[in-house]
């Protein structure tokens, strides 16, 4: 620690703090605009000059470390006109066209020059102006207003790690250039707006509509994956202009999926009002009548229901109440994901924080594009690979990281299971053991190579095992956890009967979801089949869309019509065209509730937006359904629903009463003594099949979105994707070819690429070839 | 040959510059070269030399002065981490050549210098970043260099002994900017010439963020003497804590301009007189830029100012690299502070704010000043302007740029006065 004085106080710091830092954290008022705490010093917007007795000149702040003893002053007269002079420097090229300007009102140099600049500008010199950048459909340019002060040079370089951004020239020639071709290569491109502290990059698609003070600020949490951050939705009236991080929340940034999407918050796709099919389609009723024509579908039916996990908490457990009150036994899915339903597989959520994540000395990604499943979850990972600390992956694909991976193995689905035994062998030899851990190597007579990795990384002091979506989906994907959980017990980094891995789920809510829905899910895959094979009467869709999202959606295509459906939501996706009701739900910005991220970190969303029409609650929704099948409505206000929550959710009790602080996550007690054996699967066909999800196209909200489709557009891969060997093995060439699966023969378009593994049949494209995604194998048959 | 008695002391980086056929290896042992080098190797330790050139009080002529011992003893030992020694033969500042000279008349007197302060330092990589368009000298160094290797002089196990070292010249493009020592240390990683902010500084983390020492030529090319003769030798040669020789590059309104090997303590205007033949014009001049364009002006008051680093600074200025720019009566001090505006607005590297507007916006304002539409805001403006990026950008040279204006504005204000619209004629 190191003590010093700011302007006569004494304060203590830790050493190696910069004088800056200092300053901030304690309320000293230095100016700047070149610092952001998230990014690396680079000292050159000069305005954070302090004065430091017995220097003869002023000091740098954000670039000079405290000292035992230090005397900082940051006022005085010279000060004043250091900063007038540096305000003076920064103008004398600006254009001064605030009025015109979207950052006006919300933009350090506008309030800088109100509190330090002079009166007058003294420049009467031709002015310099600089030409514009197109970076895509999210961030807009205006390059004459530029400080040069590098923020964004910076955040493309260290937290996007796409280093699409750079400065050419020198002198005042000098110009920040964007290095793109149709856009910023970035995920995480919007915050770039956000970082400049001026008006030369701006948030395009809300680009002169709305001015900083018109709009209300709604604090709320993105339900667009399970990463769940703190967001801030800006709205002028009803119409949401952007979203934006919240400033106090646990990340500083946000994804472009999570801030984009708002426009799908007005889109043509929203059920606004209740309805029902008649012969000349759908026709709005008063939701009186749309509730009765609920009823008159699925009374006393064989029901199926399946939702989205992305409802609040409250929305979810009511699901629960309407299924024991009304339809008890009802098959129930919430996950478009999974396959393998025995236990263990819907033990989902992580066992460490993603501050955890972070500073553990080893991760391993096992089957995930992170990048665009947890975009900040892997942007922590790009940080800690920037500071020197591995990341190793194993999986089918070599996706974009955007950052260097320590070791990289590229397998097939179909050996997951050797990769584990290799690592657990090794492990064994080592003499590291858990309960169980023989039983199941006994399984398995193959060993992979890639599994070497896994037990490495397994042996440092602390290692975090990130589990995706290639193993959830596995068809023995119980047995791999199982295995995974065993291994972090033998290596130490879990108690006996804990798992220790963090397994991605699908989206919010994984802990509640298995709590609340244990015991009566099943696969949405196996559902919809039920449907399509007359073992059930209706359909109920709450907020999911299994013919757009997922691996069902042939399932879902074909169970569609085959019954009755009863559509409730808050957008609506391919599946409403057969909605016989359809019932308006109020979507995530617009309720009061709670939501739990894939940590278990617990928020409440207090300051909703309001609703566009007729939409309720999801909780109203489903008590009025209850009631109107004529059964006692188990909880009439939010607050007996909360209470109801404790009772299957003992760990949530207080969560309502208290302020929950960002430490208490919420950990569900598991199925401690379950253990899934490997099932010896006989591959019946040459390929694996792997279905990747894509943040521009997973989700109805995202596809009702035009700002993402446009990007999904432009970082859209080849529809489906294999290894050259992989083609040349089956005596073929890139272009068209007939695949065949077990449900019959489908003619596609095959692009090659060598970040696929070998043996794989990527489908990079479920929008196009989704039908594929619920195929576990497939094979090559040639041309046409 | 270098006298072993201080007081007879001739020239130390000069000492064989004018011999025929020195660039060859052949004669340049014969006169000497490498000769001390094996008894450095063998008989020497790393703190023995690190102490002789802090005794010696040689301080860099690279321009900041810096004494080279107490730099070589900054660096930290046992880091894991290679140590990198580079020479700046960038010599980029206006009106200095003395560096230029060294290269191509005694190369080896520099790789010498090299051999033992990487030697000293521990260093197995060195590098000499040279002026893009001294493409000669490079050539020369090259050539030289080739040679030292193929006699075992460079290379591995030096001499037979087990000290290996290798030493690579690279050619910047150009740049004024890249002389500064972490623009370029910056360039010679491979990135544009863009000073670091300190600290931390060089020697704990420079080239490749590794521990790293940046000599000047001149620096570098007085070690072997201090070696053979002693740091106490070289303390009596100049004045105390202004030791040894120094080459000064005198150019400007003087009859006979060039470089001049004096003892450290001689005056400007021996220097001037005795040396390079007096002025051109009157008896005494109007402007010495002492230490190269970037230090500010000397005026006849300080015509017989020591040459030494402490004297200068009194005398309100630096001695810089020791490029003397000689102005005698004849000279346009608008239009010579035009020109330099207008080079430093070309070599700013643009990072910092004060540095990358303000030396663009004095240029533009001298343009009109020089051309007669100056009025009176507009010496307030290069007051301003030029005071307030003065120590308080990342490098020194916003320092640099803004010297001749506040010099001129200091020393000559009726000059500019004069020259404005308001005044015309
Ligand atoms: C703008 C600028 C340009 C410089 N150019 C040179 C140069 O061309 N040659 C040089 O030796 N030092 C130059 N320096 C000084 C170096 O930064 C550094 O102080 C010097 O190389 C250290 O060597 P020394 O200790 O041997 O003098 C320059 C400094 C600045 C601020
Ligand atoms: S565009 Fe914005 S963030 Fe980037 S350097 Fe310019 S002012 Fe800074
Ligand atoms: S990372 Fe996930 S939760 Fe965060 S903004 Fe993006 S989609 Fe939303
Ligand atoms: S002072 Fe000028 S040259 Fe030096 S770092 Fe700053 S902008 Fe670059
Ligand atoms: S904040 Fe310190 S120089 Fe920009």
């Amino acid at each position: 620690m190191t003590t010093l004085f700011i302007n006569d106080e004494e304060v203590t710091v830790s050493a190696g703090t910069s004088i800056l830092e200092a300053c901030r954290e304690h309320g000293a008022d230095v100016p700047y605009f070149c610092y952001h705490p998230e990014l690396s010093v680079a000292a050159n917007c000069r305005m954070c000059l302090v004065e430091v007795e017995g220097w003869n000149k002023p000091a740098a702040s954000c670039c000079t470390p405290v000292g035992e003893g230090m005397k900082v002053t940051t006022h005085s007269e010279s000060l004043a006109k250091d900063r007038e002079m540096m305000m003076e420097y920064l103008l004398i090229n600006h254009p001064l066209d605030c009025p015109v300007c979207d950052q006006g009102g919300s933009c350090k140099l506008q309030d800088y020059t109100v509190e330090h600049g002079a009166k007058h500008g003294r420049y009467s010199e031709v002015k310099r102006a600089v030409v514009d950048h197109d970076l895509g459909p999210f961030v807009s340019t205006c390059m004459t207003r530029c400080i040069h002060c590098t923020r964004c040079v910076r955040f493309a370089d260290e937290v996007a790690g796409t280093g699409d951004m750079g400065v050419l020239n020198r002198a005042d020639h000098m110009r920040i250039e964007g290095i793109v071709e149709d856009a910023l290569e970035s995920e995480l491109s919007g915050n770039l707006a956000d970082v400049c502290p001026v008006g030369a990059l701006l948030d395009k698609p809300s680009h002169d509509v709305a001015r900083p003070w018109e709009m209300t600020r709604h604090k709320s949490t993105c339900t667009q994956c399970p990463q769940g951050c703190d967001i801030v939705i800006e709205s002028r009236g009803d119409k949401v202009i952007r979203i934006k991080p919240d400033k106090d929340g646990v990340e500083p940034w946000i994804c472009d999926r999570g801030r984009y999407v708002h426009d799908a918050f007005r889109a043509d796709q929203r059920i606004v009002a209740p309805a029902v099919r008649e012969k000349s389609g759908l026709v709005n009723v008063s939701w009186d009548e749309a509730i009765q024509a609920s009823v008159d579908v699925l009374k006393d039916k064989r029901v199926g229901i399946i939702f989205s996990p992305d409802w609040s908490v409250e929305g979810l457990a009511s699901i629960r109440l309407l299924h024991d009150s009304v339809f008890k036994d009802a098959k129930v899915a919430f996950d478009l994901h999974r396959r393998d339903m025995r236990e263990f597989a819907f033990e989902e959520g992580f066992s460490m924080s993603s501050a955890q994540i972070v500073a553990a000395d080893q991760v391993v990604i096992l089957g995930s594009d992170l990048r665009q499943r947890l975009p900040i979850l892997m942007q922590g990972l790009r940080k800690r690979g920037n500071e020197g600390k591995p990341v190793t992956r194993i999986g089918a694909m070599n996706y974009r990281t955007n950052s260097d991976l320590s070791a990289d193995a590229l397998i097939r689905p179909r050996e997951w299971v050797a990769v584990i035994a290799r690592a657990m062998q090794q492990l064994k030899d080592l003499g590291k053991t858990a309960a169980g851990m023989d039983a199941w190597l006994e399984k398995v007579e193959e060993r992979h190579e890639a599994g070497k990795l896994l037990a490495d990384a397994l042996l440092a002091d602390s290692c975090a095992l990130l589990v995706g979506e290639e193993i959830r989906s596995h068809s023995d994907a119980s047995a791999l956890i199982h295995g995974l959980d065993l291994m972090m017990r033998a290596s130490g980094h879990a108690e006996a009967g804990a798992d220790g891995r963090n397994l991605i789920p699908e989206g919010m809510n994984a802990q509640l979801l298995s709590a609340v829905f244990g015991d009566i899910r099943v696969s949405a895959g196996d559902l919809l089949d039920a449907a399509s094979d007359g073992e059930l009467d209706a359909l109920v869709l709450i907020g999911s869309d299994p013919m757009g999202d997922g691996l069902f959606s042939m399932q879902a295509k074909r169970a569609m019509g085959k019954v009755p459906l009863v559509q409730i939501g808050a957008i609506a996706g391919q599946t409403s065209e057969f909605a016989n009701v359809m019932l308006p739900a109020a979507a995530y910005s617009e309720v009061e509730g709670t939501f739990i991220n894939m940590e278990g970190r617990i928020r409440m969303a207090e300051h909703p937006l309001r609703s566009l029409g007729e939409e309720r609650p999801l909780w109203k929704v489903m008590m009025r359904l209850v009631q109107a099948f004529g059964e006692e409505i188990p909880v009439v206000n939010l607050t007996e629903l909360r209470a109801r929550i404790e009772s299957f959710l003992p760990e949530v009790s207080g969560v309502w009463d208290d302020d929950v602080t960002d430490d208490e996550c919420l950990l569900v007690a598991r199925n401690r003594d379950a253990n899934s054996m490997p099932n010896a699967i006989e591959p019946a066909m040459s390929l694996d099949v792997v279905s990747r999800y894509s943040m521009y196209r997973e989700g109805m909200w995202v596809r009702a979105s035009s700002y993402l489709v446009e990007a999904g557009d432009i970082h859209a891969l080849d529809d489906l994707l294999v290894h050259p060997n992989t083609l040349k093995d089956a005596g073929l060439s890139a272009g068209e070819c007939k695949v065949r699966t077990t449900s019959g023969d489908y003619d596609y378009h095959i692009g090659v690429r060598e970040d696929v593994a070998e043996g794989v049949l990527f489908i990079s494209k479920r929008g196009v070839a989704g039908d594929l995604s619920c195929e576990v194998m497939a094979s090559l048959e040639g041309g046409q | 040959m270098i006298s072993s008695d201080p007081k007879q002391v001739k020239a130390i980086c000069f000492d064989r510059i004018h011999l025929e056929g020195q660039t060859g290896l052949e004669v340049a042992r014969k006169n000497g070269a490498y000769k001390f080098l094996p008894t450095v190797l063998k008989d020497f330790d790393s703190d023995h030399i690190v102490d002789e050139v802090k005794k010696s009080g040689l301080r860099g002529r690279g321009g900041a002065g810096f004494p080279t011992g107490l730099k070589w003893s900054f660096v930290p030992r046992n880091t894991g981490k290679p140590t990198y020694l580079l020479c700046n033969a960038d010599e980029g500042e206006p009106g200095t050549f003395k560096d230029r000279d060294i290269m191509r008349f005694d190369p080896h007197l520099l790789i010498e210098g090299m051999i033992m302060a990487g030697f000293a330092l521990g260093v197995k990589d060195a590098y000499i970043y040279i002026r893009g368009e001294f493409l000669h000298e490079a050539n020369v160094m090259d050539a030289a260099i080739d040679e030292a290797y193929a006699a075992n002089l460079l290379g591995e196990n030096i001499l037979g002994t087990d000290f290996s070292m290798n030493l690579t010249v690279h050619r910047g493009a150009g740049a004024y900017i890249c002389g500064e020592e972490t623009a370029l240390i910056e360039s010679l990683e491979g990135r544009p010439g863009r000073p670091r902010f300190k600290p931390p500084f060089p020697a704990v983390e420079g080239f490749y963020r590794c521990p790293t020492v940046v000599n000047n030529v001149e620096t570098l090319a007085t070690v072997p003497a201090i070696l053979e003769f002693g740091g106490d030798w070289h303390a009596e040669i100049g004045v105390p804590n202004n030791t040894g020789m120094k080459i000064f590059s005198v150019s400007g309104h003087v009859n006979k301009p060039g470089n001049y090997e004096v003892p450290m303590g001689t005056s400007l205007k021996v220097l001037i007189e005795e040396y390079c033949g007096g002025l051109q014009h009157g008896t005494v001049p109007k402007v010495i830029i002492p230490g190269g364009s970037s230090t500010p002006w000397l005026t006849a008051e300080h015509y017989d100012t020591p040459l030494t680093y402490d004297a200068m600074m009194k005398a309100g200025s630096m001695l810089g690299s020791g490029a003397i720019i000689v102005m005698d009566e004849t000279a346009d001090l608008i239009a010579l502070t035009r020109r330099l505006a207008h080079f430093y607005a070309h070599e700013s590297c643009g990072q910092c704010t004060p540095c990358r507007e303000g030396t663009g916006w004095l240029e533009r304002t001298m343009n009109r000043v020089e051309a007669g539409q100056g009025c009176k805001k507009d010496v307030e403006v290069l007051n301003d302007a030029a005071e307030h990026m003065a120590g308080r950008t990342i490098c020194a040279l916003a320092d640099g740029a803004s010297a001749p204006i506040l010099s001129l504005l200091k020393h000559f204000p009726e000059i500019v006065e004069e020259r404005l619209m308001e005044n015309a004629e």
